[in-house]
């Protein structure tokens, strides 16, 4: 047992390490709320800036009324974000949904069917993530341009998805070891098929792993940079690119980035808590496995 | 009718052989038990009995017809796995249902056939919990029910009674047992437990490293192992051996066990200088003053009912069970006298029984 000054103690280190990564994110918001000229005010103004929607709305081309009111500016504003996070968004979820997808059935194939030289199959597919992603951007970059898929949702969708299919298909083929064979066995004689026992038996059993991988890819694809920067042009930007328009020749705006990183949090966390749900359901069933 | 018919089967995993040459039959209605140490294969020959395993070499048939290529689903078997391997997701209803609902029968029949299940296992309280909210004992119960809901021709069963405590155990062995009289339909069952084969079988498999040793009711096993090894696996207490020389230079022969001597059985014309393993059941002795064999006294088990003298006998170590208490000091002489009728002779080199 610890004595109460040790869990103190406890406590306190837990919350300073808990500082220590809210910090920033902290340090974020307030430099998105603050007007420009506190922005770089020595010593930091962390708690009496004065509050300002101006970075927002100049982002966003909104403005927000004194009593909260909300208006849209005619015209979007000098930035044209709105539409960028919704590109963001339609990639995140677009790329998250194929990766989940494609990668849940391979590993539960792989995990289950007996193939010769199975072994090498976690090397070669890991090995697909040992080059530098820049090695393969130029190469990509011509072939999106023949198939026609440079500049268009479908094709960040699709190079997101491929990126994050080696972890994702290893992540979730633990899962999958983790079910004991013998209740695919059972399913087996009582009947069904192998689709069937996939989807109706041993999907609903992995949840947990599969919500912990869409996870990953959503946040992978959230602030990936390289290929959303070099596979599109002008008809979508998703927000981590967006971001260095700030950075200019005159000055970085450092206000409105903050600004337009706040509002990014917000479509990720939602999609966290949306899947958090089914991480701890996940994991409440899998502690009843004998 | 044989119900099950193994010839010849051969199974091997990749280069490793688990058997090499398996053949006998299970007629309709019998409950076979597979009995044998952990690793011996038994496990596997049921699972090619399932389907869930394919076969090497030689081939099955289920009432007369090879099945070797036919799905597991279309064997009209239903098999309890050592772990249950319930669908946690599910409720017990939906557990039992399953195979049901796979086969898209009417919902009406479903149910029916669910609650009959669960009315033979005493399960109908617990048809919408899940399985997470059973005891070890329940789970086992529902994994049985899963299994008789189809009304198969076959009952396969892995070691369904591991997981339990003794006392459960107990009472989960009658309970199939009485199942499976109540259904009138052929179970084959995996057991590493002998008293589970000899309280429940018809006939027992013996097996051993992927070999039979021996087929018999639980009676003839037991009396006439028709080796070493059976001899040694089946019994509790476990059956004594001692080794010796057969010598007939007296009357009648004997076995000479080091400076002593036992008697043996007449009437077997050994030849004399064999060596052999004599095997005698510690109920088989009894503790008797007025013998001339003796021994000397180990320690004695008491077990409230019996007490277990264990003693030494020209080097080797003995046991006899006897039915009152029995208060002697360690080192103390014991005279005993085996009953020559109970008595199990092997031969050393190929422990084959000879008598
Ligand atoms: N899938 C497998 N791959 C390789 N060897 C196996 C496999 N399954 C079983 N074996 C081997 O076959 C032998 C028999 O196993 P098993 O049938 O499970 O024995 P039992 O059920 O009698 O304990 C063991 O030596 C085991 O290691
Ligand atoms: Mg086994």
């Amino acid at each position: 047992m610890l004595s109460p000054g040790q869990r103190m103690l406890r406590a306190l280190v837990a919350w300073m390490v808990v500082g220590i990564f809210f910090f920033p994110i902290y340090y974020w918001f307030t430099i998105a709320f603050r007007i420009d000229k506190e922005i770089f005010e020595i010593p930091p103004l962390l708690l009496d800036f004065t509050f300002s929607w101006q970075s927002f709305e100049e982002v966003f081309g909104i403005t927000i009324g004194a009593k909260g009111g909300l208006e849209v500016v005619p015209g979007g504003g000098n930035y044209y974000m709105v539409p960028r996070l919704v590109d963001s968004i339609i990639v995140a979820v677009g790329s998250t949904a194929l990766a989940v997808t494609v990668a849940t059935l391979a590993s539960y194939a792989l995990s289950r069917m007996r193939i010769p030289g199975q072994h090498h199959f976690v090397f070669w597919i890991l090995s697909t993530r040992m080059m530098p992603p820049v090695a393969v951007a130029i190469p990509m970059f011509f072939i999106y341009k023949n198939f026609g898929l440079l500049d268009s949702h479908l094709g960040i969708i699709i190079v997101h998805a491929l990126m994050n299919l080696p972890l994702a298909v290893l992540l979730l083929k633990s899962f999958f070891d983790d079910i004991p064979q013998e209740i695919d066995e059972a399913a087996l004689i009582d009947g069904a098929s192998r689709f069937l026992i996939f989807r109706k038996i041993v999907m609903p059993m992995a949840i947990g792993g599969i919500a912990a991988t869409a996870v990953l890819c959503f946040i992978f694809s959230w602030t990936e940079f390289l290929f959303v920067l070099t596979l599109t042009q002008t008809s979508l930007k998703t927000v981590p690119v967006v971001s260095t328009t700030f950075v200019t020749s005159t000055g970085t705006a450092w206000g409105k980035m903050a600004a337009l990183g706040v509002t990014a949090m917000i479509p990720a966390f939602i999609f966290i808590l949306l899947v958090q749900k089914n991480l701890v359901r996940g994991l409440t069933l899998g502690s009843l496995k004998q | 009718m044989n119900a099950v018919e193994y010839e010849g089967i051969a199974k091997r995993f990749g280069s490793v052989s688990v058997m090499e040459d398996i053949s006998f039959a299970i007629s309709e209605k019998k409950f076979v038990v597979l009995l044998g140490p952990s690793g011996c294969g038994k496990t596997t020959l049921l699972r090619m009995t399932s389907g869930l395993e394919k076969v090497s070499k030689g081939e099955i048939r289920f009432f007369g017809n090879r099945i070797n290529e036919v799905h597991p689903r279309d064997r009209d078997i239903a098999m309890v796995f050592q772990t249950y391997a319930l669908y946690p997701q599910m409720k017990v209803f939906d557990n039992i249902a399953f195979s049901l609902q796979v086969r898209k029968q009417p919902k009406a029949e479903i149910k029916k056939r669910v609650e009959e299940a669960a009315e033979i296992l005493d399960l109908t309280p617990y048809l919408q919990r899940y399985p997470k909210a059973l005891s070890g004992g329940q789970r086992q119960r529902v994994a049985m029910g899963r299994a008789l809901v189809r009304h198969p021709k076959v009952f396969l069963f892995d070691e369904p009674l591991s997981n339990l405590d003794a006392k459960l155990r107990a009472q989960m062995r009658y309970e199939i047992r009485r199942i499976h009289n109540q259904l009138d339909t052929t179970t084959i069952y995996v057991t590493h437990d002998q008293i589970e084969a000899m309280t429940m079988a018809d006939e027992i498999v013996v097996m051993q490293n992927g070999i039979i040793e021996q087929i018999g009711t639980p009676d003839e096993i037991y009396d006439r192992p028709a080796n070493r090894f059976v001899a040694d696996f089946i019994g509790s207490p476990s059956i004594n051996f001692v080794e010796g020389v057969v010598d007939t230079t007296s009357s009648a022969p004997v076995l000479q066990v080091e400076s002593q001597q036992l008697p043996l059985p007449t009437g077997l014309n050994l030849e004399p200088g064999r060596e052999l393993i004599y095997g005698i059941r510690p109920l088989d002795i009894k503790h008797d003053q007025g013998s001339a064999l003796s021994g000397s006294l180990d320690f004695i088990e008491n077990t409230g009912a019996e007490s277990h003298v264990h003693f030494m006998f020209g080097g080797n170590r003995m046991r006899l069970v006897k039915h009152e208490r029995l208060s002697l000091n360690p080192g103390e002489t014991v005279n005993f006298l085996p009953d020559l009728e109970k008595v199990h002779l092997f031969d050393k080199q190929s422990g084959a029984r000879i008598n």
